[in-house]
């Protein structure tokens, strides 16, 4: 049936097959109606058209066991948002729900804002439900929260653990705190309370299946599902042939710029994988130190790019429900203090998607080396933010807009890459333009994709976007993160890298200046940005493509005739 | 005499269903579908249904279709040579989409397929802003070259989506008028006609969605009716994707409504079913030989949904990840659909679990039990081996079963890889198909916030009364309907329906500043296009009706809850009212409502319906086939236990049977477990009950 795994004698299951199976679908729906309730109810467009955020359900220990259909990025760090939670609060009662964004306790960056409430049946504790959210504003001197600064306390309004409801009811005085501290309130309580809502129908669903099969098999069926899991990941790591592989990457800089430089300086990341029977270890000892700039990732935000590249390299029929008990073969170890393990007080705020996605993109490399078949070449390896904000000349009301533009997808050893979608660690989906204009005093000029942006190769990288956005009326506080500026998406076996991002700044009088890859800028009325997501690289030289595709993609005007003429030989 | 006639085409057969107005009487014809010309399936059906029933053509009153045509051209990517039109700079938003990718960690996925290559994609220049304003003013000058390039690339059809089009389509309709005067023989769609709402590549979707699929539903119903007025018999209607139908004319005008109109029907029958019964409240469930679908009917309205994704690929029950389909957006059913059929085949995976389906035996090689070498244990065959299908043939006779096949399959496929008997294992396979199923059933009652518990479960297809009772005891349903025809309910859907066709048009402003005069004068722009609708259709004025809807949000929320309303003149206090039922209605679908919060309108909808007169289903009993037979049957309560096996054809009304026992026809098995009581009603319709623990 599925060929693609390898077969080990079946392990027998603790709990009734059926009954596992059953409980184990019922989490995950849960998970996926936890979902569906904060987008329907959500006022941010990042939230309820863009889809920045995931739910999942969680042991009492804080251990996940079950994630909807979201956001690989948070696979690593939501776990350990929730222990901090239950070990902050081993007094949690019913109608409880508490919140916090703390990377430095299990968050990813401080605009990730983490609502967690326990389950509860006859004063037994089920577990929790968690929803992490991506609110467009989180305070800081920029709208948006994306400034470059050197230290989290610039960052915006960072909040331990607390409980944000007692009994059902909100904390007027955290509340209080919570709105004084962020652009946009009125948006921000809407957020709060669909994240809220959201758990509860986590809450309800847990006490169904508590009340439907007893607690005790529930809470005993949790751990099965993690077990489950792990024996799953061990099965497949097993498939795969032992060996060792490094890879490094030069990334594009923090986005500060040190005194006397004149450019934003690069720094380098460095991962060696040890692949032993059903163990696999992701060491980055060698990286460089934190840099001043917002680059700098908690361990969990790392590991999260390390177990999503490994979940698409060794599971990629999506058979193993990703949940903590996946990563238990896994050790991710780096050296505290390093640009990819960092301490208090580094300011983290770009590394959340973009070091996640880079190190993605690190471990499909050096997986490469391991198992050439079941990995991909480089892909956009950024979130390609971009924020507005400011005052809307149209309500006089402030106004944050936060957007992510995807370029191509890595190409793969017998497949092309794929145009402008996301990759790897993210999810997000674009907003609508029309969603845009009418939420935002911006409109939207282009939205295309960028011929000649996939690297080339025997299998073509995926085809980057371009996306340019005029400020209207009145001057914009905008800011950028962007990687990829510098060095371009690797290509594998021969294959090209893929085009890299670019971002300008044109003036009024058409006059365009390049934008350095992260940090804030003003964006005069009437201005235009225009931004170029990168494309992904090739694989295999781009001499053995098949010339039937290579004649299809110069009609469709993918590749241009001169491109191919230098980079695939054609002769016309 | 008067019949209507219903043609619902399956995988396999294509099913005609007949009634008599008068009497409710039901005749049913089975035919083999024939893919490479339906129409000929069709005609055959309908040729047998007259005869057997001694039907003259004269004496038929409707015709009703429910088509794949529009589906099976996504699927198959059969479907015209369609161009694309739209603002400039925005040339690839059919391929750019949303952005997520359809599965989070398939590696080797394959991006979504675009209806229109790029090289039929073309530009104008033009903009309107989001007040609705022109910015740039439709560069006429460029039409020529569009023209000119359509015809160069030999294009059967165009579709035209600007930005913002939805709030001002003068130039769409300029260029619309442009095109169709010197395109003649090019089907011309407009998203402002096709569908004027928000949301640039949705709307763009279903414009091209319809171009793709236009041509090809415009030959296939032409043939069609054709043939059928070649008969004598009258005008083919066909059934909407949101359970109406409407004639060809206004189908060609918005191809994207024929989606998923087989599946509409069988709720749609339902729907009939639950007003003959007196039951507002119904979940129905059709399973048959791949797919299970559910869908809810609550207080006597047919759930649907305006969010919908035609021609993917997968889809497991849960529609909310963006997946590889082409999103539509026009009313559908609301139905959740599972791979978990008769064919869906068990195994066990690395991790030990036992699964069921997604794949499916089909009807070819089909169960291991059907003997036409089949080795792969399915659904049916674990049916067979537990004894609630018959073990020595089905379909009255007609299909052998292998028995001994249908063992070895599940020894060698499960039994024997988890350590269990055959028959335990068949069991197993039982609780997870149901499992699966009751998941369907999970998303459109509980999910929607509907308490299963004040639910009738109704249920048909091939094999849903083999498995409705255990679903009912999962989501604690206390009643199963099994309707007269269980089989071919769907072809009976067809000819219970009304006319119907759904208007729309975006309008936003809060519900609290918004002149009521604005409002009333968008309904009655739809009213007006609706009453020429029925006018065309001959629809007399005493069964005309125009159901108003508002689609409403808190202002800055993404996603709108629709609610109806008030006939008559739109006034300030009709306004605040649908506030407060928003309010009302938020609360019990999410848990709380923000009352302080101003209320925003988003669009306007209205359906014109011409209402058919009344039908009435029954099923006819014939003391002469009373027949009772004896066989060994599994329940897990019980283990083996020799059960009662009647012939439901003899059920006369008032029977009363206690399970565990079984009720076989023609068309369908129904299982009873221990527990459950089933008493035959005056109509015919079978109602199970449990009545023990």
């Amino acid at each position: 049936m599925n060929d693609a795994v390898a077969q080990p004698a079946a392990r027998k299951l603790r709990s009734d097959p059926a009954r596992f199976e059953v409980v184990k679908n019922a989490l995950t729906s849960a998970a996926e109606e936890m979902k569906i309730v904060l987008a329907k109810t959500a006022y941010s467009p990042l939230l309820k058209v863009a889809g920045d955020y995931s739910c999942g359900i969680f042991d009492i220990d804080g251990n996940m066991v079950a994630q909807g259909p979201d956001l690989p990025i948070h696979l690593g760090s939501m776990p350990d948002a929730v222990r901090a939670v239950v070990r902050a609060f081993p007094d949690a009662a019913p109608g409880d729900v508490f919140i916090h964004n703390d990377p430095y306790q299990g968050g990813s960056h401080l605009p990730d804002v983490n609502v967690v409430a326990p389950a509860f049946l006859d004063g037994r504790l089920l577990g929790f439900g968690c929803v992490r959210a991506h609110w467009p504003d989180i305070g800081s001197a920029t709208p948006g929260s994306y400034g470059a600064v050197t230290e989290i306390y610039g960052e915006g309004l960072r909040l331990p653990p607390v409980r944000l409801y007692r009994g059902g009811k909100p904390d007027p005085a955290i509340e209080a705190i919570i709105f004084a501290n962020v652009r946009t309130p009125t948006e921000r309580l809407g957020d709060l309370r669909a994240q809220v809502a959201a758990n509860w129908r986590a809450e309800a669903r847990l006490q169904a299946l508590a009340r439907k099969y007893g607690t005790d098999t529930l809470l005993e069926i949790m751990q099965e599902v993690l077990d489950y899991s792990e024996t799953m990941m061990r099965a497949a790591l097993s498939a795969l042939p032992d060996g060792e592989a490094e890879f490094e990457d030069i990334f594009d800089g923090d986005g500060v710029i040190a005194h006397g430089a004149t450019a934003d300086e690069t720094f380098r990341v460095k991962v060696k994988i040890t692949k032993r029977g059903d163990t696999i270890v992701a060491d980055f000892v060698g990286s460089d130190p934190q840099v001043a700039g917002p680059m700098n990732a908690p361990l969990t935000v790392t590991a999260s790019g390390v177990f999503c590249a490994l979940k698409m390299i060794v599971d990629p029929q999506s058979l193993i429900p990703p949940n903590s008990g996946c990563w238990r073969p896994v050790t991710v170890s780096a050296t505290p203090g390093s640009v990819v393990h960092a301490q208090l007080p580094a300011p983290v705020v770009y590394a959340n998607h973009e070091m996640s996605h880079r190190v993605a993109d690190m471990v499909m490399a050096a997986m490469h080396q391991i198992t050439p078949r079941t990995v991909m070449a480089g892909s956009q390896g950024t979130s390609c933010v971009m924020t507005f904000g400011g005052t809307d000349y149209r309500s006089g009301e402030r106004y944050v807009s936060y957007e992510s533009v995807k370029g191509g997808f890595g190409a793969r050893p017998v497949k092309d890459g794929i145009n402008a979608v996301a990759s790897t660690v993210s999810n997000m989906m674009n907003t609508p333009i029309e969603i845009i204009e009418m939420s935002f005093p911006l409109r939207v000029e282009e939205y295309s994709v960028i011929p000649d942006s996939g690297g080339a190769g025997t299998w073509r990288g995926g085809l980057g976007v371009r996306r340019v956005w005029r400020v209207l009326a009145k001057d914009s506080h905008a800011a950028v993160c962007c990687e990829r500026t510098v060095t371009p998406p690797f290509g594998l076996e021969g294959g090209l890298a893929g085009a890299p991002a670019q971002i300008v700044l044109e003036q009024p009088d058409g006059s365009t200046r390049r934008l350095t890859s992260k940090g804030g800028f003003t964006a005069p009325a009437g201005s235009r940005v225009i931004l170029d997501a990168p494309g992904s690289g090739g694989f295999g030289p781009p001499s053995a493509r098949d010339p039937g595709r290579l004649s299809e993609d110069m009609i469709d005007g993918y590749v241009t005739q001169a491109a191919a003429r230098r980079d695939y030989g054609f002769v016309p | 005499m008067a019949w209507r006639i219903g043609i619902d085409i399956g995988g396999t057969f294509t099913d005609v269903a007949m009634v008599d107005e008068a009497s409710g009487r039901i005749g049913v014809a089975k035919v083999l579908t024939t893919p490479d010309d339906f129409g000929r399936g069709v005609i055959d059906g309908i040729r047998q249904g007259l005869a057997e029933n001694a039907i003259a053509a004269s004496d038929v009153s409707l015709l009703s279709h429910a088509t794949t045509v529009v589906t099976n051209a996504l699927l198959e990517g059969k479907g015209a040579k369609a161009g694309f039109i739209t603002t400039r700079g925005f040339r690839d938003i059919l391929e750019l989409r949303r952005s997520s990718r359809s599965d989070l960690y398939d590696l080797f996925q394959d991006g979504p397929a675009v209806l229109v290559p790029r090289r039929w994609r073309f530009e104008i220049t033009e903009r309107i802003d989001a007040q609705g304003e022109i910015v740039t003013p439709l560069a006429e000058a460029e039409i020529a070259g569009l023209i000119e390039a359509i015809r160069d690339a030999g294009l059967e059809t165009v579709a035209v989506s600007f930005l913002f089009s939805f709030l001002n389509d003068a130039h769409e309709k300029i260029l619309g008028a442009a095109l169709r005067a010197a395109l003649p023989e090019i089907g011309v769609f407009l998203s402002c006609e096709v569908l004027p709402e928000i949301r640039e590549f949705e709307r763009a979707s279903t414009t091209a969605v319809c171009a793709y699929v236009g041509p090809l539903l415009a030959s296939y119903l032409g043939r069609l009716s054709s043939a059928t007025a070649a008969l004598g018999l009258p005008e083919l209607y066909v059934m909407g994707s949101s359970g109406g139908v409407f004639d060809i004319a206004e189908g060609l005008r918005m191809p994207a409504m024929a989606v998923e109109s087989g599946p509409a029907a069988g709720v749609i029958a339902a729907a009939l079913a639950g007003r003959q019964l007196g039951l507002p409240n119904l979940i129905s469930f059709d399973m048959g030989g791949t797919t299970a679908k559910a869908s809810v009917i609550a207080g006597g309205e047919v759930a649907v949904t305006a969010e919908y994704e035609v021609g993917g690929t997968g889809g497991s029950g849960s529609r909310w990840m963006h997946g590889t389909g082409h999103p539509i957006r026009v009313p559908v059913i609301d139905l959740a659909e599972v791979s978990a059929g008769g064919g869906s085949i068990a195994w066990v995976d690395p991790g030990g679990s036992l699964k069921v389906g997604p794949r499916s035996a089909g009807a070819a090689p089909g169960p291991a039990s059907y003997g036409r070498g089949g080795t792969q244990p399915t659904v049916t065959d674990a049916n067979v081996v537990l004894g609630y299908l018959d073990r020595g043939a089905l379909l009255g006779g007609a299909l052998k079963v292998d028995l001994a096949g249908a063992e070895r399959a599940i020894a060698t496929g499960v039994a024997e890889k988890l350590g269990l008997s055959v028959a335990d294992a068949a069991w197993r396979i039982i609780e997870i198909v149901n499992a699966n199923m009751a998941e369907a059933l999970r998303i459109v009652s509980i999910e929607r916030g509907y308490d299963p518990r004040e639910f009738s479960l109704i249920a048909f297809g091939g094999a849903g009364p083999v498995h409705a009772a255990a679903l009912a005891d999962e989501l604690a349903i206390p009643e199963v309907i099994v309707p007269p025809a269980p089989g071919a309910f769907s072809a009976l859907g067809l000819v219970a329906t009304d006319l119907k066709r759904d208007y729309s048009r975006t309008l936003y402003a809060d519900l609290g500043e918004i002149d009521p005069a604005r409002v009333a004068g968008v309904i009655a722009a739809m009213e007006t296009e609706g009453r020429s609708m029925l006018d065309a259709a001959r629809v007399p004025a005493e069964r005309r009706g125009l159901l108003r809807l508002a689609d409403v949000r808190y202002r800055r929320q993404a996603y709108e809850l629709t609610l109806p309303l008030a006939e008559g003149t739109v006034t300030r206090e009709s306004l605040n009212a649908l506030a407060t039922a928003f309010h009302a209605k938020h609360e019990q679908t999410y848990g709380h409502a923000n009352r302080a919060e101003a209320v925003q309108l988003v669009n306007l909808r209205l359906t014109a319906v011409g209402r058919l007169p009344g039908l009435t289903l029954a099923q006819r009993a014939d003391a002469a086939a009373q027949r009772v037979r004896q066989r060994d049957i599994w329940f897990a309560s019980t283990g083996f236990v020799v059960c009662d096996v009647h012939w439901r054809d003899g059920l006369m009304p008032g029977t009363v049977i206690a399970g565990p026992a079984i009720v076989e026809a023609m068309d369908s098995t129904t299982v009873l477990p221990p527990g459950w009581e089933a008493t035959v009603d005056r109509l015919g319709y079978i109602r199970m009950k449990r009545i023990a623990a």
